[in-house]
């Protein structure tokens, strides 16, 4: 009889789970630093003045300048930036969310006339990189009196995102099973009302991804935002950064104070939906 | 207190293509318990979706209760549904679910709720109110579906083939719970299926349905006694009527070499009937005499109860199916005769495929 070594073929089916279990991990902390890293480091590099930075780029930050995120918000502007951010990426996202579930709800259930059509071309947009748009887009607003304003930019935001949003919708509606809705329709709803009472609530964890999606790029949005708005007043987040990169010095510890103040929302955003994120996008792959 | 009349339905889905219903004529009665009965594709739940108002008419009249209903819309016709895949809102409450078509009638919260409540005791579902569907088993799921038709309290109920879903031991439990149910409501009720065993066993009448038209409407014994052509006689029964090719002759038929004396409805002789005989109906007897079909023995099927014999005749390549007794002395290979009960053959127009009517009934 052996004393030594595993005993059982269990046994050794434990250790070798494990040992992939310690290799898997070691992988994904790997990563997690890579991919976190840079995040990290602006987030130390905030806490930190220019002047300490470019002595030592890596160093801890000691002392901590919480004073930073004060004068970043009162002296930079930021909260003005901060509360147009805020308010032009609420309202795109909520005419996105309610528009496009509309427009994904009629794809999905109804057949009408041109909806081949319409489909495509509300598609063929996409294939154009803003760079191409933007010029033509500059030239309307202005047209309309909606250059340097923030309804225009969310006019903007809106039309850019829209496609991808019915897209994502469509999709999710078209799986909702129509005997839902004839049953609905029984119970004595109109046609609006099984919108707001069936759809929507069943596509919740869709609608939910939709709007993290759009909240994300939109909230760092910059192209747009840096030719269609002019006044300081008037800028959004992601504009606000660019204070602090002059021609000829970057204020390199102001810049990581900023970008950390653009990035809290988005990070919160995410943490709230994140669950409804997943659901939707695993929705329907197990039954 | 319902009568819906349906008069010259038609559904056809793309102008001058094939119609999926086909001009049909149907008066269900106030408390009647009617079941659409049919192959699928026949155009049954299409029909039971007109009569809802969830697909539109093509031409025709509908209405009930002597109120065209045509153009109103479903939400105002006061009937209720069950479907087939049961549409609980997954997103409520059981709770909710039973209530959200009261609620939109407008009727007070109170009331939703008494009434809720009182529907839940009735089908078993109290301790599971504030569970989503989910959470339901199958047949729970399918009892909530009932509920919130029988909360609503509508003129018509519809069911689109509700059990089918369900297991072979609940199908039989619910089938008898709707029976009740049925009695207790005294309410209309149309019932679409293709099950044959549910229309026989629950319907207090069963229409036929076949490629969009009505094949025979009438009571489940009469439409499986006397069906009015080979599509029903086929169609009904497990194992189905025996369909021979026939000729006629002065006193009767001429069948698988054979001869059957009988009133053939004064066909001339000469013209091709369809022999049609309940597997039932046939009695094995011990020699040729009084025989009025002979064959020889292909298989033999005990299934418990009953033994099914199959018989390869002469007349057809379809081999005649015999029901017998458990204690049968057919054997594999033997050559069989048999005698048909008196009164229950059913003879066919060979063209048309409908009965000669009146129902053929033997010379004495």
């Amino acid at each position: 009889m052996r004393t030594t070594g595993l005993a059982t073929p269990a046994d050794q089916h434990r250790v070798s789970s494990r040992l992939r279990n310690l290799a898997l991990i070691i992988g994904l902390a790997l990563y997690t630093m890579y991919a976190a890293g840079p995040f990290a480091w602006v987030a130390l590099m905030s806490l930190r003045t220019t002047t300490e930075i470019a002595a030592d780029p890596y160093a801890l930050p000691w002392p901590m300048h919480w004073d930073k995120f004060l004068s970043a918000w009162v002296d930079s502007n930021y909260d003005v930036y901060f509360l147009n951010s805020v308010t032009i990426v609420l309202s795109a996202v909520a005419i996105l969310t309610v528009v496009g579930g509309m427009a994904a709800h009629c794809f999905a259930r109804y057949t009408f006339r041109f909806k081949g059509l319409l489909y495509f071309l509300i598609f063929s947009t996409i294939i154009f990189p803003p760079q191409v748009t933007v010029i033509g887009l500059f030239q309307i607003l202005v047209e309309y009196g909606l250059f340097n304003n923030r309804l225009g930019l969310v006019l903007v935001y809106v039309s850019i995102q829209m496609p991808i949003t019915i897209y994502i919708l469509e999709a999710f509606f078209a799986r909702i099973p129509n005997d839902l809705f004839d049953a609905a329709r029984m119970d004595g709803y109109s046609e609006w009302e099984i919108f707001w009472k069936i759809s929507f609530p069943v596509a919740l964890p869709a609608i939910s991804t939709t709007i993290i999606l759009n909240t994300i790029l939109l909230w760092n949005e910059f192209l747009y935002a840096v030719v269609l708005i002019s006044d300081d007043d008037k800028r959004t987040l992601p504009l606000g950064v660019l204070r602090f990169m002059g021609d000829q010095l970057e204020d390199v510890g102001m810049l990581a104070t900023g970008l950390m103040i653009a990035i809290v929302p988005v990070v919160l955003i995410y943490i709230f939906f994140s669950e409804r994120l997943i659901q939707g996008m695993t929705a329907g792959a197990v039954k | 207190m319902a009568v819906v009349t349906l008069e010259n339905i038609c559904k056809s889905y793309v102008a001058g293509e094939e119609r999926a219903v086909d001009d049909v004529s149907l008066t269900i009665q106030d408390g009647e318990f009617m079941v659409l009965l049919g192959p699928s594709g026949c155009g049954k739940s299409t029909t039971l979706r007109m009569i809802a108002g969830l697909e539109s008419i093509t031409s025709g009249t509908l209405s009930i209760d002597d109120e065209p209903m045509n153009a109103v819309p479903a939400k105002n016709r006061d009937i209720a549904m069950v479907f087939q895949s049961y549409a609980l809102y997954p997103h409520m409450t059981v709770r909710d679910n039973l209530g959200f078509g009261l609620k939109r009638r407008k009727i007070p919260k109170a009331e939703v709720a008494k009434r809720v409540e009182a529907v839940a005791q009735s089908i078993g579902l109290s301790d599971y109110l504030e569970r989503k569907p989910h959470a339901l088993s199958g047949g729970q799921r399918q009892r909530v579906a009932l509920g919130r038709a029988i909360v609503r309290d509508p003129k018509v109920f519809l069911f689109d083939e509700p059990l089918s879903n369900l297991d072979a031991a609940l199908r039989v439990s619910t089938r008898a719970e709707l029976v009740r149910l049925h009695r207790e409501l005294s309410a209309t009720m149309i019932y679409v299926t293709h099950d044959q065993v549910e229309a026989m066993t629950m319907g207090d009448r069963v229409c036929i349905m076949s490629k969009g038209e009505v094949a025979q409407v009438g009571t489940p014994m009469d439409v499986y006694l006397n069906p009015a052509s080979t599509f029903v006689a086929s169609f009904l029964g497990n194992p189905p009527m025996n369909l021979l090719p026939c000729v006629a002759d002065e006193t009767g038929v001429n069948v698988a070499g054979r001869h059957w004396t009988g009133n053939t409805n004064n066909s001339s002789p000469g013209t091709d009937l369809v022999f049609g005989i309940r597997p039932e109906d046939l009695v094995h007897l011990e020699s040729e005499d009084g025989a009025n079909i002979s064959g020889e023995i292909l298989s033999v099927e005990p299934l418990g109860a009953e033994t099914l014999i199959y018989v390869q005749t002469q007349a057809d390549d379809q081999p005649l199916i015999v029901r017998e007794g458990r204690a049968t002395t057919a054997k594999l290979g033997q050559t069989i005769h048999l005698a048909c009960k008196p009164g229950m053959v059913r003879l066919f127009d060979a063209q048309t495929g409908l009965a000669l009517t009146p129902p053929t009934g033997e010379t004495p």
